[in-house]
């Protein structure tokens, strides 16, 4: 079920090229049902501030499109959600997921403050969509390497998207950030061996000749579900 | 999809094997028991109907316009989103365990604008929940979208028909197996059967069991004397269910539908 991070470039390559997926459509299912997940572990009725807050980090990439589409989920289902984007993207849907959270009167914030205690008072949880597996970690510089600095450093709950930002998506890892959650996308990356922490899987769209082809054995979502407890 | 064209979110289901073919009454009286949402109390769904909009064709209208123009949402967005409110809401009325025909089949009739493009997703995503989809699609648009669309269905062996099965007619009942798309004409045994007017619905035409409306009820919903009326597509920014004062009722935790009666 773990794949590599060639596998799962590949599988994304064929959903788009042989299947006739479109980006912006696996990007929205996989927000929704990421969205899905953090509500089944941070449930409304448990978050203990005042307002269910929700820290919503997102990168350029794939990734933070994930972060976006759920942030505006999350805040569908509720939440009150903030955006944070460290680096602005030359992505075309990048750009329009963006725009969305905008109208849909989502704060952004301009910068993320260094002092923690700042983002443990005022949220009940971080989502991490900054890094994906796609990500080349030896050319992560700035502003990246201080956000994941500040993440390192939180108290407050994190759940991750794909794997959590920082990590090589082949390996485990013993000093990046260490979530409360990690929401696989499509399939769980081989560093989530070593996870520790709740593990959901999200992208309930995976045809069936493909997880053959790729030998996934995914686990069964039960009835409508969008998300697995793995 | 939505305004005008999101009459019916699938139009119609009817699970067929050897060419018979479910009456929805005859439906009705089998699986009546199993069907109770537990979710949903009587008193909660009345007060839900009364207050809930029900929008006219020049609303539904503006209301698309804006969710495309103001929010910038993408057609391929919103559509993924209703056509999955729209197999969550089946497999809600006509759970798996539910169906009398085994393998749990279900006849999917797509027209030819964003409607079919819904009923599309949704077979997808059917199939995906373990039922058994088939897909008649007779006029297929040549826009990139609905060939991707059709494309992941035939990917996932959901087999395309070429026509119509076979229907055995029982007197005194209209038969509920014609595509829902507006100004499609059919011949049933009863005579022309009209689709649906947005707002004043259509006496002789489609009787279905299930309606799902897509973002809000439109004004014809008063008309449906169905079974089970759900509200999908759970995707309106809050700002513009003020504006036109949707009152849309609250969806039950991450549920994408709502059942409104």
């Amino acid at each position: 079920m773990f794949c590599s991070k060639e596998e799962a470039v590949a599988m994304e390559t064929e959903l788009l090229r042989d299947y006739g997926f479109g980006r912006q459509q696996l990007t929205e299912m996989l927000g929704h049902a990421c969205a899905t997940a953090i509500t089944q572990v941070f449930p409304l009725a448990s978050l203990e501030k005042r307002q269910p807050t929700v820290l919503v980090a997102c990168g350029p990439d794939q990734n933070g499109c994930v972060g976006l589409a759920c942030a505006r989920h999350l805040r569908v289902f509720e939440y009150i959600p903030t955006v944070f984007i460290p680096k602005r993207s030359s992505d075309a849907l990048h750009q329009d997921l963006r725009l969305q959270c905008e109208r849909m009167d989502l704060p952004f914030l301009s910068y993320l403050p260094t002092e923690v205690q700042l983002i443990n008072e005022a949220y009940n949880l971080v989502v991490d969509a900054v890094l994906g597996p796609e990500t080349e970690l030896a050319s992560v510089g700035e502003p990246f390497t201080g956000v994941l600095q500040t993440l390192r450093g939180l108290k407050a709950p994190i759940a991750s998207l794909d794997i959590p930002s920082g990590w090589d998506a082949d390996e485990s890892s013993s000093d990046g950030i260490s979530p409360a959650l990690l929401v696989s996308l499509m399939t769980p990356k081989r560093c989530a061996l070593s996870f520790s922490g709740a593990h959901f899987l999200a992208g309930r769209f995976l045809p069936f000749d493909l997880q053959r082809k790729y030998e996934l054995n995914l686990p069964k979502f039960s009835g409508t579900d969008a998300v697995v407890q793995l | 999809m939505l305004g005008v064209r999101a009459l019916f979110g699938i139009g119609l289901l009817v699970t067929s094997r050897g060419g018979s073919v479910l009456t929805h009454t005859g439906a009705c009286a089998r699986i009546a028991s199993n069907i109770y949402s537990k979710d949903l109390t009587h008193r909660q769904a009345c007060t839900m109907a009364d207050t809930i909009k029900y929008l006219g064709q020049e609303e539904a209208q503006h209301i698309d316009e804006e969710l495309f123009d103001e929010y910038s949402f993408s057609v391929d967005q919103l559509m993924e989103l209703a056509g999955l409110s729209c197999a969550t809401a089946v497999s809600k009325g006509y759970p798996l365990q539910s169906l009398l025909k085994s393998p749990p089949r279900v006849l999917v009739i797509c027209g030819p604008g964003n409607n079919g493009g819904d009923g599309l997703v949704c077979a997808r995503h059917l199939k995906l929940f373990g039922y058994e989809p088939s897909v008649l699609y007779p006029k297929r648009p040549s826009k990139q979208l609905f060939q991707n669309l059709t494309t992941q269905c035939e990917k996932m062996d959901i087999s395309f028909l070429t026509e119509m099965p076979e229907v055995q007619h029982k007197p005194q009942r209209s038969i509920p197996h014609r595509s829902h798309c507006r100004g499609a004409r059919f011949i049933s045994h009863t005579g022309y059967i009209c689709s649906w007017d947005v707002e004043n619905g259509c006496p002789d035409g489609i009787q279905p069991d299930m309606l799902i409306s897509l973002t809000a009820p439109k004004k014809a919903a008063n008309h449906f004397k169905g079974r089970y009326h759900f509200l999908g597509g759970r995707f309106v920014p809050p700002a513009l269910e003020q504006k036109y004062q949707l009152n849309l009722p609250q969806y039950p935790g991450t549920d994408c539908v709502h059942q409104l009666n």
